[in-house]
Parts: C-alpha cells; sequence; structure tokens
C-alpha cells in the first residue's frame, strides 16, 4: 500500500535569522523584522565542513556571530521564541584560564556527582563551563582502539578520524548562537567507535555549567564504525545559581553534536537535559546521521531550562537505515520550549518511528514540531510520527506541530497524536486501592511517560528519568490539583 | 454493631435522586448479595460506599469499624479495610499489575513489603486465581480482555486482602470458565481470609458458585426485600416483575392508600 502525503509547503520566510546555505554571505536583516511567519527547515543538505581547516572554519563563523542579532523564531500568530532577554555580552566562556582564576580548573562540579548514578560505564567526559575537566575510559576499550576524549585534544591527536567528520552536516550560519558555537568553542567531545566493536556499558558525556555568568559552547563529535554497536547518554546539568549571585543570574549553553553511523552501525543515544531552576538558555542544534543499515534509538529527555531551543534530526542517508526517534519533555513554571525535530530520509528504503511525548506544568509553555521530511528518490520509506500531550494546568501552553513533506511516491508517511487530561475515573479506582490523590496522579503521569521510559532499557537511566519526573510532579502537586477540582 | 453499616443512605447524581434510604449491615465472613433491576442503584451504592466524588450523600451515614465513613477520602476507606471491584475496571497505561499491587499494598504500610514476602504473596493470589505469571507484568487492565479485567479485579483483592469486599456485577460479560475461577477465589478468600463480601449482580448465575448467606433486593433506590439463599431460587423463578408487583403492593399498603 502506497500512502503519499503532501501537508505543508515551505514559503521563503524572512526573518533575522539568516537562511543562507552553506558558504553563501548571510542575509543580514535588521532586528525588528520578524513579522512573518516562519517553518522551520530541516538542516538537509551539506554541512559547514568541506574541506576547510578548523580555523578557516571558526573564522567564517565569527563573522557571522559578529554580524548577526541574537535570533527570534516567530511562527505567525501564535508562537515565538526570542533570545532578546539574553544578555550576551555579560556572559564568559570560561575557559581553563577563568576557571584557574577562580581555583576550579579541573574541577568536577559537585553536582554531576549529586545528579548522576554513579553506575557501570564505558567511559565518562565531563566539560564544565569551557573547559574538559574529567576523562575516563574503560583501559579495555582504550585498547580496543575506542577514543574518547576533548574535541580540543582529538584534533591534535586523532585528526585524520576527525576531520572528515567535523561539521560534516551541522552549519555555522543558520543564526548568531550556531555561528557563536562554531566560532568559539572550547573543550568539546569526541568519541570515536571502532569498527565491529560492541560495548554494553553507555559512554556518558556531561556538560556541566556550574556558575552563572557563563556562556558554555559544547561541541560533540560522534563516529560509530562500521558495525559498531554502542551506547551514549549525555547529561545536561547546572548548579543552583542563587548561591552565586554576585556572578550574574543567567547562563547559556549553546551546543552542537553530531552522531554519524556508518555501515552496519547500531547506537542507543539518550540524552537528560535538566538545567535546573537557574536562568539558563539553551539553543543547540544535534543531528544524527545513520549510514547503511544503520540503526539509532535516539531519546532526549528535555526536562527544564528557562527557555530551551531545540533543533534535534535524525536523517537516514543511506539504503537500509532505520531509526527509532524518541522523546520526552516536561516543563514547569516560566519555562519555555521550542523543540523542532526532524525525520529526514534522504535514500530508501528507509525506516522511521517518531514518537514523542510532553506535559506542562505551571505558566509553561512548550512547542513540538515535528517534520517527516522524505527526499526525492528515497523510495520505500516508511515513517510514522505521533505526539502525546497532557494537560496539568490552565495557564500552561503546550503545541504539537506535525508536518510533512514528501517528495517520492512509494513511500508511507502519518503521524498521530494525542491530548490527554487526567482521568478521574482512573483516579477514583486507584484511590480505591489505598494510594492518596496525588499518588494516583503520579502513577497516571509516570504511566503517560513509561511506555518513552521503558524503551531507555537501562535501568539506572530509567531511575534517573522517573525519579526527575516524580520531582516535577511534587513541585507541581498544588497546580494540578487545582486544574483537576477545577472542571 | 457490624463491621459495616449503611443507615437510612440517600444519594443523588446531579440529576436525580438515586437511593432513597438504603439500609444495610455486613460483617466479616458474611456473603451478602444485593440484586436489582438495571437502574435501580446497585452501582450508585457500591460507588457511594467508596467515595465516588459524583455521588452527593444527602441524608444517612455509613460507619465502618465503628467509625463514621460517610466523609472520608476513598484512599482512607481503602485503607480501613473496603475494597471495590469494578463493574467497569480502569485502565491504567504504563503501570504492570504487579507494581501497582506492590503501590497499593504499601500505601496501607508503614514500611514498604519486602520483595520476598510480595512475591511469596502474588504466587499465592496467582495460584488461587489460575492466572499467567506473566498477566502481572502486563499494564494494568491495559488491553484486557473482559475476563482478564474481573481476574485482576480478584487478583487485587487478593493481594489487598480487605475486611468487606463489593463487587459490583463482577459476573457480567464473563464466560462461564471465568466466572467460576472468579467466584471461586471469592469464597476461597471467605473461607480462609474471612472476607465478607457483598456481590451486587443482576443475574443469579454467579450465586451458584458462591452462596450467599443473605440476599437484599434493590428497587427504586430502597431495599424491599431481604432473606436467605431462597431469594435468589424464587427470583429465578418468579423475576423481577412479580416481585416489583409484591411489594408495589406492600409499598402501597405501607402509606395506607
Amino acid at each position: 500500500m502506497t500512502r503519499f502525503a503532501r501537508r505543508s509547503a515551505h514559503s521563503q520566510p524572512v526573518t533575522s535569522v539568516s537562511e543562507a546555505g552553506n558558504g553563501a554571505a548571510p542575509v543580514k536583516v535588521k532586528a525588528g523584522r520578524h513579522r512573518e511567519a516562519s517553518l522551520y527547515h530541516a538542516l538537509a543538505g551539506a554541512g559547514a565542513g568541506d574541506g576547510r581547516t578548523l580555523n578557516e572554519l571558526r573564522a567564517a563563523a565569527l563573522e557571522v556571530y559578529e554580524s548577526s542579532e541574537l535570533p527570534v523564531w516567530r511562527r505567525s500568530g501564535f508562537w515565538t521564541t526570542t533570545l532578546q532577554s539574553l544578555e550576551l555580552d555579560s556572559l564568559t566562556l570560561d575557559g581553563p584560564q577563568e576557571r584557574a582564576e577562580r581555583g576550579a580548573m579541573g574541577v568536577v562540579p559537585a553536582i554531576v556527582g549529586r545528579a548522576i548514578p554513579d553506575r557501570r560505564r564505558a567511559g565518562r567526559i565531563v566539560q564544565a563551563g569551557g573547559e574538559v575537566v574529567h576523562v575516563e575510559l574503560d583501559p579495555a576499550l582504550a585498547a580496543a582502539g575506542v577514543i574518547l576524549c576533548s574535541l580540543e585534544e582529538a584534533f591534535e591527536e586523532h585528526r585524520e578520524l576527525v576531520a572528515p567528520w567535523y561539521s560534516k552536516r551541522l552549519t555555522i550560519d543558520r543564526h548568531k548562537l550556531e555561528a557563536a558555537n562554531a566560532a568559539l568553542w572550547t573543550g568539546g567531545v569526541f568519541l570515536h567507535v571502532p569498527a565491529g566493536l560492541v560495548v554494553e556499558n553507555p559512554f556518558e558525556i556531561v556538560y556541566a555549567i556550574d556558575r552563572p555568568g557563563v556562556a558554555q559552547y559544547g561541541r560533540t563529535l560522534i563516529v560509530g564504525a562500521p558495525q559498531s554497536d554502542f551506547r551514549v547518554h549525555e547529561h545536561d546539568l547546572a548548579e543552583d545559581f542563587s548561591e552565586y549571585p554576585e556572578d550574574g543570574r543567567q547562563a547559556l549553553h549553546a551546543g552542537a553534536l553530531e552522531l554519524y553511523l556508518q555501515d552496519g552501525a547500531r547506537c542507543r543515544m539518550a540524552q537528560v537535559q535538566d538545567w535546573g531552576r537557574g536562568e539558563v538558555y539553551d539553543v543547540s542544534t544535534r543531528f544524527v546521521a545513520v549510514g547503511r543499515d544503520a540503526y539509532c534509538h535516539w531519546l532526549p529527555a528535555l526536562l527544564g531550562g528557562h527557555l530551551v531551543r531545540q533543533h534535534l534530526e535524525l536523517a537516514v542517508t543511506a539504503p537500509g537505515g532505520d531509526m527509532a526517534f524518541r522523546g520526552l519533555l516536561f516543563t514547569e513554571e516560566s519555562e519555555h520550549l521550542d523543540v523542532f525535530a526532524v525525520d529526514l530520509h534522504e535514500t530508501g528504503p528507509s525506516g522511521g518511528d517518531v514518537h514523542w511525548r510532553g506535559a506542562a506544568t505551571g505558566e509553561s509553555r512548550a512547542s513540538f514540531e515535528g517534520l517527516i521530511q522524505i527526499d526525492p528518490g528515497a523510495q520505500q520509506t516508511h515513517t510514522y510520527l505521533q505526539f502525546h500531550s497532557m494537560m496539568l494546568s490552565p495557564k500552561a501552553r503546550l503545541d504539537a506541530i506535525p508536518s510533512v513533506l514528501v517528495s517520492a511516491d512509494d513511500v508511507s508517511a502519518s503521524h498521530g497524536g494525542t491530548v490527554g487530561e487526567l482521568d478521574e475515573t482512573a483516579i477514583f479506582y486507584m484511590q480505591t486501592r489505598g494510594l492518596d490523590r496525588p499518588a494516583a496522579v503520579r502513577v497516571i503521569i509516570e504511566g503517560f511517560f513509561e511506555p518513552l521510559i521503558a524503551e531507555l532499557q537501562d535501568e539506572p537511566l530509567e531511575e534517573l528519568v522517573r525519579a526527575k519526573i516524580a520531582a516535577k510532579l511534587a513541585s507541581a502537586r498544588e497546580d494540578i490539583e487545582a486544574y483537576a477540582t477545577s472542571r | 454493631m457490624a463491621d459495616l453499616e449503611i443507615k437510612n443512605l440517600h444519594v443523588r447524581t446531579e440529576d436525580r435522586e438515586i437511593l432513597r434510604g438504603v439500609d444495610l449491615e455486613i460483617n466479616r465472613g458474611e456473603i451478602h448479595a444485593l440484586m436489582g433491576p438495571n437502574g435501580s442503584g446497585k452501582s450508585t451504592l457500591a460507588n457511594t460506599l467508596l467515595g465516588h466524588p459524583s455521588y452527593e450523600i444527602t441524608e444517612g451515614t455509613i460507619t465502618f469499624k465503628g467509625e463514621d465513613i460517610t466523609e472520608a477520602e476513598p484512599h482512607d476507606r481503602a485503607k480501613a479495610g473496603l475494597f471495590l471491584a469494578f463493574q467497569y475496571p480502569v485502565s491504567i497505561p504504563g503501570v504492570s499489575v504487579a507494581n501497582f499491587l506492590r503501590m497499593a499494598i504499601n500505601a496501607k504500610r508503614e514500611e514498604p513489603i519486602q520483595v520476598k514476602e510480595f512475591r511469596t504473596q502474588l504466587q499465592h493470589a496467582i495460584d488461587l486465581l489460575d492466572v499467567d505469571r506473566a498477566f502481572t507484568s502486563r499494564h494494568l487492565n491495559d488491553g484486557f480482555s473482559g475476563g482478564e479485567k474481573k481476574r485482576a479485579e480478584i487478583l487485587q483483592m487478593a493481594m489487598l486482602a480487605p475486611d468487606i469486599a463489593i463487587l459490583d456485577e463482577t459476573d457480567s460479560g464473563l464466560d462461564i470458565d471465568a466466572l467460576r475461577t472468579v467466584a471461586e477465589g471469592v469464597q476461597r478468600l471467605h473461607d480462609e481470609q474471612g472476607l465478607g463480601a457483598l456481590i451486587i449482580t443482576h443475574y443469579q448465575r454467579i450465586l451458584h458458585y458462591v452462596k450467599p448467606e443473605f440476599v437484599h433486593i434493590l428497587m427504586d433506590g430502597r431495599i424491599v426485600l431481604e432473606g436467605g439463599v431462597e431469594l435468589v431460587e424464587r427470583l429465578e423463578r418468579e423475576g423481577y416483575d412479580q416481585i416489583r408487583q409484591e411489594v408495589g403492593a406492600l409499598a402501597a399498603g405501607d402509606v395506607g392508600v
């Protein structure tokens, strides 16, 4: 059976964000010209890495950075993500020298130990601020050829493994913070898993912000060589800023991650993002390329941040690639979360399966835009996108915007979703078993997320995500109760 | 004083009065059947006894083990030892039967139950109800057949060991095998643990497998007839209409018309 869907078409937006492609001069638009709706676009093409050296790429990105305004993403009428409240000039890069001056050089922030369960792992790399402060790798894996080090070091020690992949699919000029990342990143993470190697335990990548006043430009490059099989867990976290009032109140994480899975490689990648209660902005782009007969299971858990915009793109780039793109999001208080998730098929046959779930409490706002894009010639692609949301507060807002761009005729692509509220009958049912109302509500919400959490297939990580969701529910308890009983 | 005492219970929903003065006493170790035609108020009574928020008690009291629970929260009634097996059990996606049972048991206890003790109890209940072990790792009632849902209700009842259980039309929609399993489960909990039960049913079928000592017939929000198991047989012979005519005449006599 063939289903053909074409549900949206791109107009040419005019925004302050440069939409120019790689290598072209960015269009500079005056601030304030944000009148038109802008559809989010897939990267869907070559990145900036075209043979230029790292320094050349940094220089090109720096030009964009210096000549562009902080971005605003606006869709007609109902959604704007603006960084105008970010005081970028007041933030520092927090590199080794700055960290040394405050006695923090090489120090793993305490929150890393508090927030991440100690468990068996293949390796761990921790970047605090602008410095990689900790690297550990199972010696047996090092002997087998695994490389886990800072990206800076990788460019010096393993250039032949890094250069062909660096920024291969990531652009550097779509907006100021993307350019800032490409121009100014320090530290960074490089993980290379050699061909045929199967690694049971996860590689942990930690981005920690331990003080306000910091702009962290995180840069991660992961390459899975043919037939490798491994897990990656990224943790994004920040200290409680209220302990450091003298350093300001804001921080920024502008991240860029690229993961390349070569022929037959398999990776399960999870990200647990919770920047805590400080005023942390997170504007990041993550791109995963699934090669021939390769497979990726990717699950970002976006669980906190003052203002977060994530461009998450999972692309099947060669025949036989398959992927499961999962995600969960939970916003609270006055948080703002803008997720753009792309399920991109550049060739067929390929498979895709996008399944996200979200909940919002307080006065938070979250938007999930999910795009299925099937390029010309990507025949025999079969993919499905679903988003389920749970309403928990009258003042919270949670939008789901699915779209499908199909340029091949022998494919199936469709989307679906649900909007749920707390089921009073289910609450009563559980109460008759002795659970009090808050416990019953927690069971419902945890059950709502559980199908995705269980897919992590990693007990410590599952427990961590469950605990974070439980903590959010506990802090929003009165709010949820007021909403439930008002109807 | 009986363990569960219902006195002059009047209950209404937004639309209308459904129970119009119900009196009922149930003790641990007693099996009662509450029968009545559709719309007589059977399910309203069941839900009201556990404190469903949609039903408003306008008059009367519910006392359990000497405590007035008329206004108590549903979970407090459950902790005190009441249980309701639902006519239409609710599915709880994402929560396995075993995990839910553990939560429910722990809600009643100070200290969480030990893994080993829980397993022993669970195995006992599984044997009692003739369910597959894999059943307990499925999400509660999610995608369950009608019979599986009712078995899951009785499994929960066995694990939570209430003093008095109300079974709201647990027999409806069950094939004969499932009905027998469920009924025998109730009977064994009664025999082994001294369970008291109020079996609410429209039909007589289940009462062939669980023998009630007390039978009450509910019509139009009142208990109109009470007796022993012979009442079930009479109902089988005569049907609700005949009884309605008879008690209708009696009621008319009551008010002197």
